[in-house]
């Protein structure tokens, strides 16, 4: 069910299914996040040029009409995989495919950021938790959060780079700082509930990681906080995706954490070793999000 | 389903529903034991059927009272299996963590049920099929669900007896939200909090109607939960095949009044929710009643004289 410990490519690239896309666990249906992570793999440490040309393929046949793409064929609605999906095309350089993903994603905010809502909940007396800037929810028509917002930014920074626009750059710096604006107390962050009825919640490992990698760039006084809750999670952490988006957060700032263990944690599932992959391969990992 | 508080539906004379308070001191062996003897009580016909047990996963703490305990789960596996399913599975699909399995792992689901991996489903990861919802009790038309609950015979909801800072408390009806793929809707499932709580609970509860229900009541949580509360020891398993039963009932062990849950109050359709129309099997309600801390906010909760 699991992988290899520590995972390699090669097990990686055996999982592939043979319609060209990839599942959660090996045998599994083939769905849009781990095709994605699979072939990023394949960018960041080897090749498998025949792999990644059946899994572009079976990628690019999913985008639907809206430019979007959706969780896994027989689903009809392009949900947040879609900026997973605009990492790949911009290192496949798929250019028409991703400027329509990239229209597709510009367009997407989280629920809680409009207007007619926060009018809405004033006039109720409900609690608000104030704006602060706008990010990307997983799923159309409903709340930001930590983890999609992160990969949104890093979709299309990568592509704003290749194909510079100011509308981008904006919605980029809008989308960090809805990241700053949900860091927990203890500098991290989790799904993007740091505080809830006027109680504090803490911060998880592998959001905390991926919440750093996508605000590279931001002045380190403002981070000094978070550095410490990712380099103390990352001495307590045990699992694949913790402990590999920790490193590849804390390397985006030119740091270095120490894990805990000197074995490799399980890998229960594809994303797990992939993400565990890219953190072990340094600054190549890396560059499959900021290059 | 009742419109208001003053539903005026009853079970037929003859077919209450009927719910088990059964006293457990602690999560030991005599657990096996008292499951089997649930399920014996209540007639549950699980021969060649497939089993999906459904625990309580929430966050990576095996001491804190936020998971069913892999105890009683592993009690019910074996209970069921002595009934002769043709499979018994777990699944689950925690809300806000991704790793389902390390999840399971640090709350001692791997140290405690042998082979947990290979009976072990991860919702949030588990092939879907689009559902039309049946109760409209939403604005959601549809969902995806995964076909390992959609294709099983019975469902068994194991929640953690828990407050919940949005709805008053969770338990085996509100369990079911582990049921959306994390996969298609995120982490959290959050078009079921657009789509209304209270609605979404009621929507996926008319989903499933081959249910049985055993609640973790040994350790709960009061106070802010399901999360963030505290440990409260209420020293009891509750159970039985009709949830929103079920669920009033323990509300009633824990001092509040089922009828001011909007969610059970309205899926009340035959009454469960009122204590004269529910069948108790083993402890009475007083015997086992314990005032769980709830939010200021849910005071109104309380049943007058708990």
């Amino acid at each position: 069910m699991g992988f290899p410990s520590p995972p390699t490519v090669e097990s990686i690239v055996a999982a592939q299914n043979a319609d060209g896309g990839w599942g959660y666990v090996a045998g599994g249906r083939s769905w849009t996040e781990p095709t994605v992570y699979a072939l990023l793999t394949q960018s960041a440490c080897g090749r498998d040029a025949p792999s990644i040309a059946r899994g572009t393929r079976w990628l690019l046949s999913l985008q639907r009409e809206d430019g979007g793409w959706p969780p896994c064929a027989g689903v009809d609605e392009s949900t947040w995989v879609t900026a997973l999906v605009v990492l790949l095309l911009v290192t496949e350089r798929q250019e028409a495919a991703a400027s329509r993903a990239v229209r597709w994603l510009y367009r997407q905010n989280g629920r809680e950021s409009s207007f007619l809502y926060r009018l809405r909940m004033r006039l109720l007396g409900a609690e608000v938790v104030p704006v602060g800037g706008k990010g990307w929810p997983w799923y159309p028509e409903t709340a930001a959060w930590v983890s999609p917002t992160a990969v949104s930014i890093l979709a299309l920074e990568r592509y704003n780079r290749r194909r510079p626009s100011p509308e981008l750059t904006k919605r980029i710096e809008s989308g960090r700082q809805y990241l700053l604006s949900r860091m927990c107390s203890d500098g991290g962050w989790n799904h993007g509930a740091s505080r809830a009825l006027g109680y504090e919640a803490g911060s998880y490992p592998e959001t905390t990681g991926m919440a750093l990698l996508a605000l590279r760039g931001v002045e380190a006084s403002r981070l000094n906080k978070s550095y410490a809750a990712a380099e103390r999670h990352l001495r307590a952490c045990r699992t694949a995706q913790g402990i590999g988006w920790l490193q590849l957060g804390l390397q985006a700032h030119s740091r270095k954490g120490v894990a805990a263990g000197t074995t490799s944690p399980v890998c229960h599932t594809l994303v797990d070793a992939c993400v565990w992959l890219l953190a072990s391969s340094g600054p190549v990992g890396i560059n499959v999000f900021l290059g | 389903m009742c419109a208001s508080l003053s539903c005026s539906h009853r079970p037929e004379p003859g077919r209450e529903p009927h719910v088990t308070i059964m006293k457990a001191t602690g999560y030991d062996q005599d657990l096996f034991a008292k499951v089997r003897r649930i399920l014996a009580e209540h007639r549950v016909q699980a021969k060649g059927k497939r089993v999906v047990l459904k625990p309580n996963l929430v966050e990576f703490d095996a001491a804190a009272p936020i998971n069913t305990h892999p105890l009683l789960v592993h009690a019910a596996v074996e209970a069921f299996r002595a009934l002769e399913a043709s499979e018994v599975r777990i699944a689950e699909g925690p809300g806000h963590r991704r790793g389902t399995l390390d999840l399971a792992d640090a709350a001692g689901y791997f140290s405690t049920i042998p082979k947990f991996e290979d009976l072990f489903i991860d919702l949030n990861l588990d092939e879907v099929s689009k559902v039309r919802l049946q109760g409209r009790a939403s604005h959601l038309r549809s969902l995806y669900l995964p076909n390992t609950v959609l294709g099983c015979d019975l469902v068994v909801s194991m929640p953690k007896l828990k407050t919940h800072h949005w709805v008053g408390v969770t338990l085996s009806m509100k369990n079911f939200f582990g049921t959306v793929p994390g996969a298609v809707y995120g982490w959290p499932k959050n078009i079921l909090h657009w789509a209304g709580i209270n609605e979404c609970i009621l929507e996926l509860h008319a989903l499933f109607p081959r249910t049985f229900a055993i609640v973790d009541g040994i350790e709960g949580m009061e106070g802010n939960g399901p999360i963030q509360g505290t440990k409260k020891f209420a020293g009891v398993i509750v159970a039985g095949s009709d949830l929103p039963a079920v669920d009033a009932t323990c509300c009633r062990i824990m001092g509040l009044d089922p009828e001011k849950i909007t969610y059970l109050r309205e899926a009340a359709d035959r009454g469960q929710t009122q204590e004269a129309y529910v069948r108790q099997i083993g402890e009475p309600i007083r015997a086992a009643a314990t005032r769980f801390a709830v939010l200021p906010q849910f005071r109104f909760l309380y049943l007058s004289g708990a």
